[in-house]
């Protein structure tokens, strides 16, 4: 009973057999992912991916905005942008302190953020 | 050259197509390699949860690529099996540097995994003998004998020879023997 024989190489091959036929099945939901990350990467919006006849002329169907966010980049784009318009809001509303350090860092402690604004005097002066 | 319902257009035109933005291209594509991916990757790592992540990633890769593909130069199959093993063997030396020694749970976190059938049963001794493989030798076994990859074709995907390819799965091969020798009445292949 103890006896190790060694396992033959048509066992093997059955095991193999099965393996080839139980693969996992993608879910729906993989499925819907990797189609998403598709659209985004193409900038297409996710509109003209049901199948079927209803693509008379893409351009008017998909409006000016449409057509704004795809020379933008598409709803990924808009993400971004949307994020940087908060940060930027948030930096002017909240002036946090750790934004100090950032411009000292990168500027010296001779110069204050108020220094990289153009003066108007130059405009001002007669020539 | 495969097809599917969705035509007979060849891997590279299909490609071709979405880097164009046609979306019926990118479905088409996605049925037709998302599983492959997947299977592999699942494969490869022993973890369902993980393979999927792995899977999006490497079809990702794909979509990024597309508009640059540059035709003949690589089979688009081969091309992701290159992609998702590499994907694999971060996940696996990340595990390995967390102190699992590269070797994942046991698949019986189900309920009633061991009230499964024989096949079932098989199905869980290959993968588990598989896990114990030193990696390229696992990637290398599982291409040949579960994907039915060509030796050239192996060799393509792994970025080695053909001779490196022939070592590894003969070693691959004799270890999984090795592994499931204890195992052969359980899984009932001492009659096979």
């Amino acid at each position: 009973m103890t006896e190790r024989t060694e396992i033959t190489d048509e066992a093997l091959e059955a095991l193999f057999q099965v393996g080839r036929d139980t693969g996992p099945a993608p879910s729906a939901a993989l499925l819907a992912r990797v189609m998403d990350d598709a659209m985004a990467e193409a900038g297409v919006r996710a509109a003209p991916l049901v199948v079927g006849k209803q693509t008379p002329t893409p351009a008017t169907r998909r409006g000016v905005i449409g057509a704004m966010l795809s020379t933008l980049g598409g709803w990924p784009s808009m993400a971004g942008l949307a994020s940087a318009t908060v940060a930027g809001i948030w930096i002017g509303y909240a002036d946090p302190a750790a934004l100090d350090i950032v411009t000292t860092v990168m500027l010296g402690g001779g110069y204050e953020p108020v220094d990289l604004v153009p003066s108007l005097d130059t405009f001002l002066q007669e020539g | 050259m495969p097809f599917d319902a969705a035509g007979a257009q060849s891997d590279e035109a299909l490609l071709a197509a979405y880097g164009r933005g046609d979306a019926q291209a990118a479905r088409a594509l996605t049925l037709r390699f998302t599983p492959r991916v997947l299977s592999h990757a699942a494969r490869l790592l022993g973890d369902a949860a993980e393979a999927e992540d792995v899977a999006q990633e490497a079809m990702l890769r794909l979509w990024k690529i597309a508009p640059d593909w540059r035709a003949g130069e690589a089979r688009v199959s081969t091309w992701l099996f290159r992609v998702t093993g590499n994907l694999c063997t971060d996940r696996l030396r990340r595990r390995r540097g967390q102190g699992l020694d590269g070797v994942p749970e046991p698949h019986d976190e189900a309920p009633g995994a061991e009230a499964r059938l024989l096949s079932g049963q098989r199905a869980q001794a290959l993968q588990e003998a598989l896990d114990a493989l030193p990696v390229r030798q696992r990637q290398a076994v599982i291409l040949r004998h579960i994907e039915g990859l060509s030796n050239p074709e192996i060799a393509q995907v792994m970025e080695i020879g053909t001779e490196a390819v022939e070592s590894l799965t003969a070693r691959g091969k004799r270890a999984l023997k090795a592994e499931l020798a204890a195992r052969r009445g359980e899984l009932g292949l001492q009659d096979d």
